[in-house]
């Protein structure tokens, strides 16, 4: 366990003095710019604008963060054979695996609170203030962070090319927030196997239409304890994401 | 007492593409014993086996068949890991960080305690003539300063046993001379070594044994006695041993 | 091969199975269907947003289209001659099912349906209100307009007013419904009335998108006012 802070600290490092690090910020901070524009034009509606399109363009940029460099993170330092030395040295794979992840889940993290603070000055300069509901709303968008995380971690050692396990990544977010949606199909089906199938999905696929916060905001809120069982649950299955990662990794030669 | 052991070690690398799957050997029945303080020469052509044999010691292979064993456990073992410094063929180093970071990273990999970690980090770089270019990131080292800073991580937890591969190809004569005195160095402070090359003159001037491998096979071991002071020995026999296995002929002179 | 991680993975996999069925019962986010979703020519737009997790936004979007549209029309929407607003219901709609909480586009294309001049069609205004207060029951505001609705039809202007400015400053409340209403005064000739709502428009923050229009409305009531002479006193 002691290999996984170095690991951690080394990642962290790498990836925020890394160009494409600094610019997805600065891309954040410009669809922020853009989020204020475009807000101006929704008229009564401006505040809620504003805190819709900024929060989603600070989890779209948060979530092309993490899994383009959570896709890449094991693939290219087997590439660029970096991996050798660390492995060479006495790391467990499972300790260098989460050591990895960390660092970049707090690399992305960073970006997403420097975002989230800019966006919360801009919103209380037009008199909106509720840092209660828009940190709940924070921690549901990094719930899906690391969940996305873990899962293209995953995905990017089981089909060992980049640009599939981005593919895929991709599509279980979309599956994700069509959980919902699987599971109203099933209630209707009439086929039996169709409906197990749906089920099967709708369970497999992270569960994003339901810890949307940010998308669910203006609706009646949800009951007390809604939040503490999303985060176990963003947590439970970052968790069996990183532990099949890490049974993938145990298994793989260099 | 051994510090190296191969019990008829054979790896064999399968590749599956398009649904037929082909297997290339690259060790066979390997049986080699290496004692404590020993230094011992891996010799062979490309693709005889030297870097697969070094994999399967530091546990980025698997062997298909036997057993490995490094300072009496089984490899890959992490405790013992602690206790072997390796060097691959180039300097397989993250060069997003500073030459005293990467230290850093090894050291605490390595669990040397942090009290210790500065002191042990800017002592071996000085003694690998470093100590000027301590916070220069290594994307701005010269190839030398690279295969340095691979030396030193190889060396910042006193290793008893150390694992050199292709120490000195690519190197100027004077980088030749200052690896060949290191081995030296480290065989007088009763460190094994062990060391895999192309180069016959620089293997006959340091090693103790050396056992030269063709096609995965060990083909032959040899003593120091038995070329020391005979010109050409280690070359003959070499030559005789060896038959290409990469398809390339003889350059004719006709 | 060791399966210790494996048995990590199904543990955690069960845990995050059992915290879902907790979340879900704790909470279930009240989006329309896909398949109810009214897109029109803006269904990849609509689509590609929802399938992403981004249903506020994508309404947000769509109200901003409304806007467009009312303001002077969209070019994928074109109006037939002699038929103004005709697709003011189905935009209005189009943001209600991407986001029901998003409940001004409801009202702002109900109040014009209902309430704006020239136009006389309460009964897509009525349509519209049901759908909102199916979809949004704790919304009072589609309640209140459509018992205003209810008097308009039995022609009890009075009291259709005094209802629909109870809600004059609640925050829920189009500007542009407030404008209506202000004008609706004004077509009375209670210009005193009309000219103290046109102030309140302007005095309010919210009704910024309103407040050019209040400052040549005050004007022209004060004239008003002026040409007809002091208020009579009621006795």
């Amino acid at each position: 366990m002691q290999t996984i802070s170095p690991v951690f600290a080394y990642t962290f490092k790498e990836l925020v003095r890394r160009k494409a690090w600094l610019s997805s910020a600065v891309f954040g901070l410009v669809l922020l710019g853009g989020a204020l524009i475009v807000s101006a034009l929704g008229q009564d509606e401006r505040a809620r604008l504003m805190l819709d399109l900024g929060l989603a363009a600070i989890e779209a940029i948060s979530l092309i963060g993490v899994v383009f460099l959570t896709v890449s993170l094991i693939l290219q330092e087997v590439e660029s054979r970096v991996i050798f030395l660390i492995l060479s040295h006495p790391v467990r794979r499972a300790d260098y695996l989460l050591g990895r992840y960390l660092g970049t889940l707090a690399a992305v993290t960073l970006s997403m609170a420097g975002m989230a603070l800019l966006h919360a000055a801009l919103l209380s300069l037009y008199g909106w203030w509720e840092p209660g509901r828009y940190l709940a709303a924070l921690v549901c968008m990094a719930g899906k962070t690391a969940v996305m995380g873990a899962l293209s971690l995953l995905l990017s050692l089981a089909l060992t090319s980049e640009a599939a396990a981005m593919a895929f990544a991709l599509f279980f977010w979309v599956l994700g927030h069509f959980s919902s949606e699987m599971r109203f199909l099933a209630d209707r089906s009439g086929s039996a196997f169709l409906k197990t199938t749906l089920i099967a999905f709708s369970h497999a696929a992270p569960d994003f239409a339901h810890f949307n916060y940010r998308d669910f905001w203006h609706a009646p809120a949800p009951a007390a304890g809604w939040l503490a069982w999303a985060v176990v649950y963003a947590l439970a299955y970052t968790t069996a994401c990183l532990a099949l990662a890490v049974q993938l990794f145990e298994q793989k030669e260099f | 007492m051994s510090a190296i052991q191969f019990q008829r070690v054979s790896k064999i690398y399968r590749r599956s593409h398009l649904g037929r799957t082909t297997e290339t050997a690259g060790l066979i029945e390997l049986d080699l014993d290496i004692s404590r303080g020993e230094v011992f020469g891996l010799l062979g052509l490309n693709g005889s086996g030297k870097t697969t044999a070094i994999k399967l010691l530091m546990g980025l292979h698997l062997p298909t068949k036997g057993e490995v064993e490094t300072l009496g456990r089984r490899a890959p073992n992490i405790e013992v890991l602690a206790r072997i410094g390796y060097t691959p063929e180039a300097a397989y180093l993250n060069k997003t960080l500073t030459g005293r970071e990467s230290l850093r990273l090894f050291a605490a990999l390595s669990g040397i305690p942090r009290a210790e970690r500065e002191k042990r980090v800017s002592d071996i770089l000085r003694k690998v003539g470093l100590d000027k270019a301590l916070d220069v990131r290594l994307a701005d080292y010269s190839k030398g300063m690279l295969q340095r800073t691979s030396l030193a991580q190889a060396l910042v937890h006193d290793p008893e046993l150390i694992i050199l591969d292709e120490p000195v190809t690519g190197l100027d004569p004077l980088a030749i001379k200052e690896v060949r005195a290191l081995i030296l160095w480290l065989k007088s402070k009763g460190k094994t070594v062990l060391f895999s090359s192309h180069d016959i003159s620089e293997v006959e001037r340091v090693c103790d044994r050396i056992g030269i491998l063709s096609g995965g096979r060990l083909v032959k071991v040899m003593r120091q006695d038995e070329w020391r002071g005979k010109a050409d020995a280690l070359e003959t026999a070499f030559a005789a041993a060896v038959a290409r296995t990469d398809g390339v002929g003889p350059i004719r002179m006709e | 091969m060791r399966l210790r991680w494996l048995l990590v993975a199904a543990a955690a996999f069960a845990l995050a199975l059992f915290a879902g069925s907790r979340m879900r019962r704790l909470h279930e986010p009240r989006f329309p269907h896909l398949a109810e979703l009214k897109t029109g020519p803006f269904s990849f737009q609509d689509a590609a947003l929802a399938v992403a997790g981004f249903r506020a936004p994508a309404a947000d979007l769509a109200w901003i289209q409304l806007l467009q549209y009312a303001a002077g029309g969209v070019p994928e929407l074109p109006d037939r001659p002699g038929h103004p607003y005709e697709h003011l219901a189905g935009l209005s709609l189009r943001v209600a099912r991407l986001d029901p909480s998003l409940h001004r586009a409801v009202l702002f294309a109900s109040g014009i349906l209902a309430w704006f001049h020239g136009i006389e069609r309460p009964d897509e205004a009525a349509e519209l209100l049901n759908e909102g207060m199916l979809r949004s029951p704790e919304q009072p505001l589609y309640a209140l307009y459509l018992a205003a609705l209810a008097y308009k039809k039995q022609g009890d202007t009075d009291r259709m007013i005094a209802l629909l400015e109870s809600s004059f400053d609640l925050p829920e409340t189009p500007s542009t419904m407030k404008a209506i209403l202000a004008n609706l005064r004004q077509s009375r000739g209670e210009y005193r009335q009309a000219l103290s709502l046109w102030k309140r428009i302007q005095e309010n923050d919210r009704d910024a998108s309103e407040h050019a229009r209040a400052r040549i409305k005050i004007a022209e009531l004060k004239i008003l006012l002026a040409q007809s002479g002091p208020t009579p006193k009621k006795y």
